[in-house]
């Protein structure tokens, strides 16, 4: 039996990046969608399936007080293509000293910027472990009612802040693997840098349509509605 | 390190909200606190802790340990609670408690245990496996452990910490025997243990998680004798759970109108097989687009199996099987409705071999297809002088064709630079056709001029097979590219005709004249052998910037040999025998530079092209003819796109495209194959180059569901190809002798809006382009200008009320004006407007009603045409069974009986209409089993993924 603590242990960090690996599985998407038939799944499954989804490069910036989350890259670049395609507005901070957030997405064809505050993600902590990044992290799950997600996060103890890509939050430690819809959505964290980050946590200036947090989930929640209603899916002009 | 507690917004909220209330000595809040140590007694400063809800794990507060390992969260309520604490290296412990009386429960010291080191580097490290702790006692959750493919369940187990496996089989886990084996939570086998760990492939495993569980003994009685057992359960992988689906259907009618098709298809992760079938005589032609989806799988769409490098190079070209067209390789699919009367058969089988690294497919599909096409046509043809004549057609042709067409791919990812990709594509043909005709030329004063009877017989047998193979390596450098490609193609094809007609002029005065009788035969044997090869090289110049540079090669070759003799007399007809051989090559190299960044992708490039044509042509008696003609040309080509905020895309473009003449309108030679309709070819003749401009965009509001784009094209032809025509003013007969010309061009504009009317119930599209265009032709060597100026409009209108009443209509008017530069009184406007309405049912009891009405209106008023033609159709279906695995569908088509298949068609000096015999009022009873469950179609499928 060996302690495997690393030197580092001890020293608490808490200002720095986390680099993820955002990616939609969308066949696994589009077999949530209650519209088409099994069939219809099925065809779909055996004619994509050697597609490989892209990758995005996604940053979350955060010392002890706030976070930011936002593109790793200035452009979107797939691996295997000689496709670049633009980064659409997104930023989401959180600020947990005011417990306040700031989102600018462009979504749903406009870009929106939601200004309220922090919304409480009732989490579940359960009992498995894994290693995300070289930490070890403890399974958290809960659900979001808006999107009727399944939400299954990865937080390390090691990182004593409370942030999480994309839309997560709110759990002892960093949330370094997101997981929605059981793999239907992936943020998975490849590295952790600890470094001065003042610059990148400092917001840029804010554009978009100025809602409340109950105004955009009322959008989200008419377009998922809307859109299935219409035998569409909804799921590509959101941030799934 | 003082600060390293971390308050939540909660636990601030129950802090704020009891702080008072703590001082008062108020029990509903308490403070837990407790001090942390490892097994050698030290304390663990910053280990996380938790307390949960016992019955949830609903997190309710947190915090961490000081330096001296002593941790207090304070203000929670009163309440049994589960405290969990995390560290690293050490398992997380879990304890349940309920407060004790008074303000503060002390937990005392709490020990962590750390985890095993073997477990943790093998499971969590190299694994990347969860590991699942349950209290005390520790179930982990094993993948993707390496073992040699082939490798059983038994091999893996083997590489599992804590797990043994002796010679006989028998399984220990953390020293314990493992009583009972179970895959996916089911007994395998009658229980024995080793039937699943012996045959079961690794391969085919997620998870291996093992546990302790009650004894079989005590789950049968229900009686917990609190002994527990090892059992280990093996959860297989999602891919290893098999699917299959197929349908049949089958369907009869009256007038002997039949249908048959089914396909199954079975598939797991890796492989698919499937196979499909079809025969029908209500001209249904090729598969539809959800079957060849079916059939094919991941072979539907291949990306990048476009061989030949050109401008855009990096980019992604999609290719799928097209229309079934003579040397066309690919499966027929989406063929819709045959003309005449037409039965249609096929079968076919594929099967595809997917991994990451290899992709491996083949396929066989035949069909056949038996056609009749009775037709009546007739035909304007202007002279200059405001002079013209008429011809009509009676034509009966009965057509056969058999084709066997098979694939081959491969795709080979040597490592992750490099890739091969081999694809081979071969058909066999056969077929027949017997045509007989009555052709009537009349004066402008409708006095018959001349008639000639046909009696023609042909049959064909072809073979041909394309031969690709692409290389492309990627550089350690990102973006740097390099293709190689290399390409064989071949068709061989035998024909024979019997060629019989009887031709006569009645405004001849000569005898000789009168009467011209053609009774020949002749064989045509022709061999076509293409080679191909390309190279690309990409090269990124920093984040914005690209260049791509191709080279093209390729060189055809052609031979035809054909004979002609008399039937009656037995000799060759020097004049129509002919053996010719001709090699066309080509090479091109061109560059661009793209640029790239942020949505902006611009690219612009230049290439120089190179033709040579070499042909010698044989006859008879006559000296050898050679053609040998070398052209250049430099082509320049610019591409953009922009990716705007907001769903806002523009596009525009400068394309030229070059297409060498044909060596049949080089060959300096005369066909008189058709005494009626001579052609001369023209050994002088220069490429056509067209110029393509194009911009457009569109613009998508997925908020307000609203969509538009609009787009303009133009296309301005320099040294066109076109068939100038000598028409004998006496006996009708055309000379046709292919020419250049500049000056013609089209220009095109086009626009489209959809909008909800109301989101989710009504949708309105709107679209409408206009085209005109200017032809040039010689005629008896008067140039005629013809211009046509198009409009058209379309309204469509989805109405979607509830799930029991769908209602889609549409309205679609097309005016089409031809004005003749010499003969201006033959100018004419055609009227095409169409109307349809679709209306779907959902009555009770799984009952549904579809009914859809076209209405077609043709006018032209030059000619007295106002054809207005109603198609009705409807059908009935019950779907049957809770699983709606079965249909039963009454189908009545074209209940007006009005279907005529017209189809009209004015262009530079003439106008034509035609009606062939088709397909009119049947009706059909049918029968559909789908093993996944029939769809309804009171929606129209928009897409919506």
């Amino acid at each position: 039996m060996l302690l495997l603590s690393s030197g580092g242990v001890f020293a608490q960090k808490t200002e720095g990046v986390v680099h993820y690996e955002y990616q939609i599985n969308w066949i696994k998407m589009m077999k949530k969608l209650p519209f088409l038939t099994q069939e219809e799944k099925d065809r779909m499954e055996n004619t994509w399936k050697n597609d490989p989804d892209p990758k995005q490069k996604m940053n979350l910036y955060f010392n002890e007080k706030e976070t930011l989350y936002t593109w790793g890259q200035d452009q979107q670049e797939y691996e295997d293509e000689n496709w670049k395609s633009r980064n659409r507005e997104l930023i989401i901070h959180r600020n947990f000293e005011t417990e306040k957030r700031t989102d600018m997405l462009e979504i749903l064809g406009k870009t929106y910027l939601v200004q309220d505050s922090l919304k409480h993600i009732e989490w579940k902590v359960m009992n498995q472990i894994k290693e995300v990044a070289g930490y070890i992290c403890m399974k958290a799950v809960a659900e979001d009612k808006v999107k009727g997600q399944k939400i299954t996060a990865w937080f390390t103890g090691d990182i004593p802040i409370s942030g999480g890509p994309e839309q997560v939050y709110g759990l002892p430690g960093m949330i370094l693997e997101l997981d929605a819809d059981d793999g239907t959505v992936m943020a998975i964290a490849t590295s952790v840098e600890f470094k001065e980050v003042d610059k990148e946590l400092t917001l840029p200036k804010l554009k978009g349509k100025k809602v409340n947090n109950q105004e955009f989930d009322a959008v989200i929640s008419k377009y998922i509605n809307d859109s299935i209603k219409m035998q569409r899916n909804p799921y590509w002009a959101i941030r799934y | 390190m003082k600060k390293a507690i971390t308050i939540t917004r909660a636990m601030v909220c129950l802090f704020l909200l009891t702080c008072g209330a703590a001082f008062a000595q108020n029990p509903a809040r308490i403070s837990v606190k407790g001090i942390v140590i490892d097994s050698s007694n030290t304390t663990l400063p910053s280990a996380t802790i938790m307390l949960l809800t016992p019955k949830d794990s609903a997190l309710v507060s947190y915090g961490r340990t000081e330096t001296d390992g002593q941790f207090e969260i304070k203000g929670v309520k009163r309440g049994t609670y589960l405290l969990k604490i995390s560290y690293m290296g050490y398992l997380p412990y879990q304890q349940e408690f309920t407060p004790s009386e008074g303000a503060v429960t002390d937990l005392g010291k709490i020990q962590l245990k750390p985890i095993m080191k073997e477990l943790y580097e093998v499971v969590v490290r190299t694994a990347k496996a969860p590991l699942s702790i349950k209290g005390d006692t520790v179930e982990y959750n094993a993948a993707s452990f390496k073992v040699p493919p082939g490798s059983t369940v038994e091999d893996l187990l083997r590489k599992l910490p804590g797990m043994s496996v002796d010679q006989d089989g028998n399984i220990k886990a953390q020293g314990q025997d493992v009583k009972r084996v179970t895959v996916d939570g089911k007994q395998f086998f009658g229980g024995d243990t080793k039937m699943a760990t012996k045959n079961l492939s690794a391969e085919a495993i997620k998870k291996v998680q093992v546990f302790n569980d009650k004894t079989e003994q005590a789950k049968a009685t229900g009686i917990d004798d609190g002994k527990k057992e090892k059992t280990m359960n093996l959860e297989l992988k999602d891919e290893f759970k098999k699917g299959g689906f197929g349908k049949v259907t089958a369907g009869i009618g009256d007038k002997e109108r039949m249908e048959v098709k089914g396909n199954y298809n079975k598939f797991d992760q890796k492989n698919q097989f499937s196979l499909i079938g079809l025969g029908n005589n209500t001209n249904q032609v090729g598969m539809g687009f959800d079957d060849f989806q079916d059939f094919r799988g991941s072979q539907s769409f291949n990306w990048n199996d476009n061989a030949d490098f050109g401008f855009g190079g990096g980019g992604r070209y999609f290719y799928f099987g097209g229309d079934e067209g003579d040397e066309d390789l690919s499966i027929p699919i989406g063929g819709g409705r045959g003309q005449g009367l037409t039965d249609s058969y096929a079968a076919g089988l594929n099967y595809n071999y997917d991994t990451k690294k290899n992709k491996l497919s083949s396929s066989y599909y035949f069909n056949g297809k038996n056609q009749i096409l009775d037709a009546l046509s007739s035909r304007q043809n202007f002279l200059n002088n405001n002079a013209s004549f008429n011809t009509t057609n009676n034509d009966y042709t009965r057509n056969q064709s058999y084709n066997h067409r098979v694939s081959f791919r491969l795709e080979k990812m040597v490592d992750s630079l490099n890739t091969f990709t081999f694809v081979g594509n071969g058909k066999l043909s056969k077929g027949n056709t017997r045509y007989d005709g009555l052709q009537q030329f009349f004066t402008g004063n409708s006095e018959l001029s001349n008639q000639t009877t046909i009696n023609n017989r042909t049959g064909f047998s072809s073979s041909a097979a394309a031969l690709t193979g692409i290389y492309r390596h990627k550089f350690k450098k990102k973006g740097r590219i390099f293709a190689a490609s290399g390409g064989y193609n071949f068709t061989n094809s035998d024909g024979d005709a019997t060629q019989v007609s009887l031709n006569e002029f009645y405004k001849i005065t000569s005898t000789n004249d009168l009467l011209r009788n053609i009774n020949q035969f002749n064989s045509t044997l022709s061999n076509r052998n293409q080679l191909k090869a390309s190279l690309l090289y990409v090269e990124p110049f920093g984040k914005k910037f690209s260049s791509e540079t191709f080279y093209n090669f390729s060189t055809r070759n052609s031979i035809v040999d054909r004979n002609v003799k008399n039937n009656e007399s037995n000799l060759q007809i020097d004049s129509l025998t002919r053996y010719f051989e001709n090699t066309i090559s080509y090479n091109r190299v061109g560059t661009s530079l793209r640029y790239n960044y942020k949505g902006i992708n611009i690219s612009a490039g230049v290439a120089g092209q190179q033709f040579s044509l070499r042909g010698n042509f044989t006859q008879p008696k006559k000296p050898e003819t050679i053609v040998d003609q070398k052209y250049f040309a430099w082509l320049a080509n610019l591409q953009g796109s922009l990716d705007l905020k907001n769903n806002r895309y523009m596009w525009f473009g400068y394309e030229p495209n070059v297409s060498e003449p044909s060596i049949k309108d080089l060959q300096p030679v005369v066909d008189n194959s058709n005494p009626l309709y001579i052609r001369e070819g023209n050994p002088d003749l220069l490429p056509q180059v067209d110029h393509n401009f194009n911009v457009g965009g569109n613009y998508y509001n997925p908020g307000s569901f609203m969509s538009i784009y609009f787009g303009m094209n133009y296309n301005y032809h320099v040294n066109q190809i076109i068939y100038n025509q000598n028409i004998d003013s006496k006996t009708f007969k055309t000379t046709t002798k292919p020419m250049n010309i500049t000056g013609g061009d089209n220009v095109g504009t086009y626009f489209g809006l959809g909008f909800p009317l109301k989101k989710t119930k009504a949708t309105m599209n709107l679209n409408g382009n206009i085209n005109a265009s200017k032809n040039l032709t010689y005629i008896n060597d008067v140039l005629n200008n013809t211009n046509n100026l198009s409009y058209y409009a379309g309204l469509r209108l989805d109405l979607t009320p509830s799930d029991k009443f769908t209602f889609y209509g549409n309205a679609n008017f097309g005016i089409t004006n031809t004005k003749y530069s010499i003969n201006t009184a033959q100018n004419q406007t055609i009227y095409n407007h169409r109307f349809g309405a679709e209306m779907n049912v959902k009555f009770p009891k799984d009952f549904y009603f579809n009914s859809r009405i076209n209405y077609n209106v043709f006018i032209n008023e030059r000619f007295g045409f106002n054809q207005r033609q109603p198609i009705w159709n409807a059908s009935v279906y019950k779907q049957i069974g809770k699983s709606k695995k079965t249909e039963i569908r009454l189908t009545a088509n074209d209940i007006l009986n009005r279907n005529l298949n017209i189809s009209q068609f004015a262009n530079q000096n003439y106008y034509s209409e035609s009606r062939t015999e088709t397909l009119a009022r049947y009706f059909m009873l049918s029968f559909t089993y789908n093993m996944r469950g029939v769809k309804d179609q009171m929606r129209r499928s928009g897409g919506g993924w």
